[in-house]
């Protein structure tokens, strides 16, 4: 899909080494695993916490001209939700190609629904999402 | 403290040093390479490393 995962804790890479080997449950996983120590790139995201020098579960979309498109953060007792991420960079995805589109709350894959704000589209919405 | 990014705003240039699976090396991430290539990024984070979720 032209995406590139990086997954980021304030560990350094040799613990994301060391972590990798030994977690069994981690064996599928291919992404690059990103070390910040420093907490620089968390504190850029928000998602460093001060108090405890650890990041918050936050998950970032930016498209191919660099721009943040998406933006979801959880606090530490919950953990995200692969088949929504999955809706949100397809969404985005959708939405790079057709600017003039936007993707209501039940878009779930290409070929659903989508609208294009207008003038008819005001107090239309109903009609527009059931037609 | 520096501010942090917005929605809908461009993120400036960062880097982070990495451990690569697929590989077994040790390497590094540069933001400014995934422009270049016109890739789209999806940044993961998680509080650390052997713990539970």
């Amino acid at each position: 899909m032209g995406c590139d995962i990086v997954t980021v804790s304030t560990d350094t890479q040799y613990v994301h080494l060391a972590w990798r080997k030994t977690e069994k449950e981690l064996a599928n996983v291919r992404y690059p695993m990103g070390a910040d120590p420093a907490g620089k790139v968390s504190r850029l995201f928000g998602v460093y916490d001060e108090d405890t020098g650890l990041d918050l579960r936050g998950t970032f979309i930016i498209n191919p001209d660099g721009v943040l498109v998406n933006a979801e953060v959880n606090f530490y007792n919950l953990g995200r939700n692969i088949d929504e991420l999955m809706r949100k960079f397809k969404a985005n995805l959708h939405m790079f190609r057709k600017p003039t589109e936007v993707c209501p709350s039940k878009w779930k894959d290409e070929g659903d629904k989508t609208l294009v704000p207008s003038e008819e589209l005001v107090g239309a919405v109903h009609e527009a999402l059931n037609s | 403290m520096f501010e942090t990014v917005k929605l809908g705003h461009k993120v400036p240039e960062f880097e982070l040093a990495t451990y690569d699976p697929s590989t077994g090396k040790f390497g590094t991430f540069r933001f400014a390479d995934q422009l270049n290539r016109r890739r789209w990024t999806v940044l993961f984070f998680y509080p650390a490393d052997f713990t539970f979720v």
